[in-house]
């Protein structure tokens, strides 16, 4: 499993895709930083809630991380890749696990970049414009660890929706929609159910205090039996299927 | 020594169609089998039942005495390519092998020996993107060398290769089989693979119609030898006297099978019969190959 995990996080380092992904990533991360820090009032962002939301803009490093882990799978179907990778490695979940693992593990190298890129200018910002700093230590380690987990665990559910739907265009549009479209209509017309969408999840792990948001642990969990469901459907659709 | 491949009663069905059709086979190792036929006989569809990669509908194919998928580690005992472009066009060829062999534990090393095995030494580091298909194509085949197996399975390997990456994989084949390891490969043109092969199994429709060895197709088929000459009637009493058993073809021409244009022309002259025409006909194993294979959708 161990030299699965490795050939994986191989096949995400030999394109050039992961570079290009981690560039789209710092190339938004930066723009939304600067346009929120520098374009709000000092008064708007001396509030706690507002320092935070623009302190968690580094967690949009999880739509990379999930477009990365859609990539991983789907790009083996649409190159023919699979044929050997299945040849070498006949147990399907071996292949599967080993995905979502390595997904997971680039998940953490995007969410370290992204949420160290995130900081460094939001908290520059902040002291640059002579804004005292509002939050305390623990909302600042749950700020930051809970990205830095939910962006790796969307490592992980970009994997299993990919491995759900093997089609590139498809896998990326699928999140994409699921990401920005679907969920935050869901959240607008329905928070009850909108709330335990992945994204929404995230927010709440990170403790953005939102109204009708999920508790901060539920939130994670959310997110981990998103991850658990999409990754064991995949599994479930792939050991059935025939490899064409 | 048991048997490589075994196949029993190996069918898949696609909805309607029965894509292959309870096929029972066994491949002795240390041999090179063709198996052919034409396009939709079946072939690929076999060849990913064997190596695991599509459950059959009936039936059950082993290697080395296992279903593939129970095999430890498949790839270091079978090396298989069932597509020539089965690659990452922005991946180098090295990364490409070295993602496979990571996967079972075959060092880095063997990626660049199998590199240099199929002369992609220099190419190596670019991206595949740039390869022509000949270079995809031995790379695919360095992809199956990796894990150093004892059974190559090719599918159709000859397809879009310009005659000399023809006679360089035939050579090539001939020098891994003489190691005692064995080969399995498909072709919808008997004559890509003819002059490799020690037998051949032909598929028509997912069933066998020919499993023998090439010498046998040979004989089995060894001809039609078309004669035109002065004296239709004359030559074909001389030839039924040699116990041939000519037809005619029109007023002036006679179709002789299961003889050679030397003994039929000797016939002739012996029988003071003027030849205007002597020619062999369906003797190439191609006209071999495709009679068997139309017959059988006839
Ligand atoms: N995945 C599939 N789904 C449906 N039909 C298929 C599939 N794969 C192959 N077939 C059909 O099965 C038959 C045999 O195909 P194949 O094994 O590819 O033949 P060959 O390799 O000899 O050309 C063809 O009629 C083909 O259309
Ligand atoms: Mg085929």
């Amino acid at each position: 499993m161990i030299a699965q995990i490795k050939a994986e996080l191989l096949k995400v380092r030999s394109t050039r895709t992961t570079a290009g992904l981690l560039l789209g990533m710092v190339a938004l991360i930066l723009l939304f930083v600067l346009l929120t820090g520098l374009l709000s009032s000092v008064a708007s962002l001396s509030s706690a809630e507002n320092q935070r939301q623009l302190l968690s803009i580094g967690a949009l490093a999880g739509v990379f991380s999930a477009l990365a882990g859609v990539l991983l799978v789907t790009s083996e179907y649409r190159y023919g890749t699979i044929r050997p990778t299945i040849l070498f490695t006949p147990s399907r979940s071996r292949v599967i696990g080993a995905k979502v693992l390595a997904a997971t593990l680039a998940g953490v190298g995007f969410g370290i970049v992204g949420e160290a890129l995130g900081w460094a200018i939001g908290y520059a910002i902040l002291s640059g414009r002579g804004i005292t700093f509002a939050l305390n230590s623990g909302d600042c380690v749950q700020l930051a660890l809970g990205g830095l987990a939910g962006i790796a665990l969307w490592g992980a559910m970009g994997a299993g929706l990919g491995t759900l739907l093997r089609n590139q265009v498809g896998g990326v549009i699928t999140l994409l929609a699921w990401g920005f479209v679907v969920s935050p209509l869901l959240f607008g017309l329905v928070p009850s159910v909108g709330r335990f969408m992945p994204s929404y999840a995230q927010d709440s792990l990170i403790g953005l205090t939102t109204n009708h948001l999920l508790p901060p642990a539920a939130g994670g969990i959310v997110l981990v039996a998103w991850t658990a469901l999409l990754a064991s459907a995949g599994l479930a659709l792939t050991a059935r299927r025939d490899v064409t | 020594m048991p048997p490589v491949v075994v196949a029993e009663s190996l069918t898949k069905r696609f909805g309607e169609v029965l894509a292959v059709d309870d096929l029972s086979f066994e491949i002795d190792s240390g041999t090179i089998t063709g198996f052919l036929g034409p396009n939709g006989a079946g072939k690929t569809t076999t060849l990913r039942m064997l190596l695991g990669l599509a459950a059959p509908t009936k039936g059950h194919a082993l290697v080395f005495d296992r279903a593939y998928g129970e095999l430890e580690y498949p790839a270091l005992r079978i090396g298989a390519v069932l597509e020539a472009t089965d690659f990452h066009p922005g991946r180098s060829g090295r990364d490409h092998l070295r993602m496979l062999g990571q996967s079972v534990g075959v060092p880095d090393s063997r990626a660049d020996e199998v590199l240099a095995l199929v002369e992609l030494r220099d190419a190596s580091r670019r991206r595949v993107k740039g390869y022509s298909l000949g270079m995809r194509q031995r790379l695919g085949l360095a992809a199956a060398l990796l894990g150093d197996p004892e059974l190559l399975v090719l599918d159709e390997p000859a397809n879009g290769l310009d005659p000399e990456g023809v006679r360089w994989l035939r050579d090539f084949l001939r020098r891994f089989a003489s190691e005692g390891r064995t080969v399995l490969i498909s072709s919808h043109v008997l004559a890509e693979v003819a002059q490799t092969v020690d037998q051949v199994l032909i598929v028509s429709h997912g069933r066998f119609i020919v499993e023998s060895s090439l010498e046998e197709l040979t004989a089995r088929v060894s001809g039609v030898v078309r004669v035109r000459s002065g004296d239709s009637p004359r030559l074909a009493a001389a030839l039924i006297a040699e116990s041939l058993k000519p037809t005619k073809s029109d007023e002036h021409t006679l179709l002789v099978p299961g003889a050679t244009s030397a003994r039929v022309g000797d016939i002739a002259f012996a029988a003071g019969v003027a030849v205007h025409e002597l020619a062999t006909e369906g003797s190439s194993l191609e006209e071999i190959f495709l009679q068997l294979t139309s017959d059988e959708q006839s």
